[in-house]
């Protein structure tokens, strides 16, 4: 289904979230690589295989394949870091910091796309899975490669709302299918 | 014997890449497999008892080795001629995807400094090798002794794991810069 359509079913309690991310896609604080990485990238990590369907075509009329298929990578590399990492900043035993993490995660340098961009997806991502270390790692490196924080805000934005949307899209069917049980 | 930050020599010699008598042969030089690495084992001597089982060890692991981006490349000093006698006759052997080299001349392995000059034929070594030609791991055992392809894969895996995550990075460190 396409974007615009399936933004169409959505229920009115989540008008808001329809209109933030048609705002968003069109924000100008960041450029369509960064708004449309972000938008796939969240997508996947927000897991609603309808959302990830439709964000990915719409994607495509904007950014090229290359950009879709590096923030793709950027969700699932970020899918792994996200918990490694998250656990190294919730347990109390500082021990872990200091051991190899033996992960392979080379799309990180061979993503063939901006490194800034990709930066700035994982960032998104990792706000969307909740990890603390990978947030403050990342955002630090977007920064040091000359984003705002109104950019990386930007993104954030959009990992919020493409979440939002997502749980209303996992829940949305079923609540409207006739064959629930009281 | 050359070892770790060495540049792998340079060479070109015959290999066999299959049991075709038409297709069998094909020259092999240091410049081939370009922006790959490379696994190169050498075996003393065709037709002998411990090798097969290591060569056929490695082949079934090849698809690992691809997925790697690295090019499995077995070598001894004997002959082409020898290597698709040896292929055609043991099972095993029949249909390995990965080209064996023959170092007739021995000037590989004499350069790589795994010639066995007691017996002239090459060591049990293994180099892996990255895409600059640079070896990054040397293992030799002596000749009866065989090797541990598992134990190869695992090597090479952790040569290509960087920990590229600025998670990694403590405070105070310098960045990594991008590419």
């Amino acid at each position: 289904m396409q974007l615009n359509e399936l933004l169409d079913t959505l229920p009115g309690y989540a008008k808001d979230l329809k209109l933030n991310l048609s705002n968003l896609l069109q924000q100008p604080e960041l450029t369509k690589q960064q708004i449309w990485g972000t938008a796939v990238a969240c997508a996947v990590a927000a897991r609603n295989p309808h959302l990830v369907e439709a964000v990915a075509a719409e994607a495509s009329n904007h950014v090229s394949p290359q950009i879709i298929e590096a923030a793709k990578g950027a969700a699932a590399i970020m899918g792994m870091n996200n918990i490694y990492y998250r656990f190294q900043h919730l347990t109390s035993n500082q021990k872990y910091a200091t051991l190899p993490a033996r992960l392979r995660m080379n799309i990180i340098r061979s993503h063939g796309v901006d490194q800034a961009d990709f930066e700035l997806w994982c960032v998104a991502v990792s706000a969307i899975n909740a990890c603390g270390t990978c947030v403050d790692s990342h955002e630090k490196v977007v920064r040091e490669k000359g984003l705002s924080e109104d950019a990386i805000l930007g993104s954030v934005r959009i990992a919020a709302v493409v979440h939002g949307l997502a749980a209303v899209l996992d829940g949305e069917p079923v609540l409207a299918s006739e064959a629930l049980p009281v | 014997m050359l070892g770790v930050g060495e540049k792998f020599p340079s060479y070109s010699v015959q290999a066999t890449v299959s049991t075709d008598q038409k297709k069998a042969f094909k020259t092999i030089t240091d410049m081939d497999y370009a922006g790959m690495w490379k696994v190169y084992f050498f075996w003393p001597k065709d037709f002998t008892f411990v090798c097969p089982t290591e060569i056929a060890a490695f082949g079934k692991m090849n698809r690992d080795f691809q997925d790697r981006d690295a090019q499995i490349l077995g070598a001894s000093t004997d002959s082409e001629f020898v290597h698709l006698a040896w292929r055609t006759h043991h099972e095993d052997l029949k249909n390995l995807p990965f080209p064996m080299l023959a170092d007739v001349k021995r000037d590989l392995s004499e350069q790589l400094g795994i010639l066995d000059h007691k017996e002239g034929v090459a060591q049990r070594a293994t180099f892996i090798v990255d895409p600059d030609n640079v070896i990054r791991f040397a293992y030799v055992t002596d000749l009866s002794v065989g090797r541990n392809p598992q134990e190869v894969l695992r090597v090479l895996d952790a040569l290509q794991t960087d920990e590229l995550c600025p998670c990694n990075w403590q405070k105070g460190e310098a960045t990594l810069v991008g590419a």
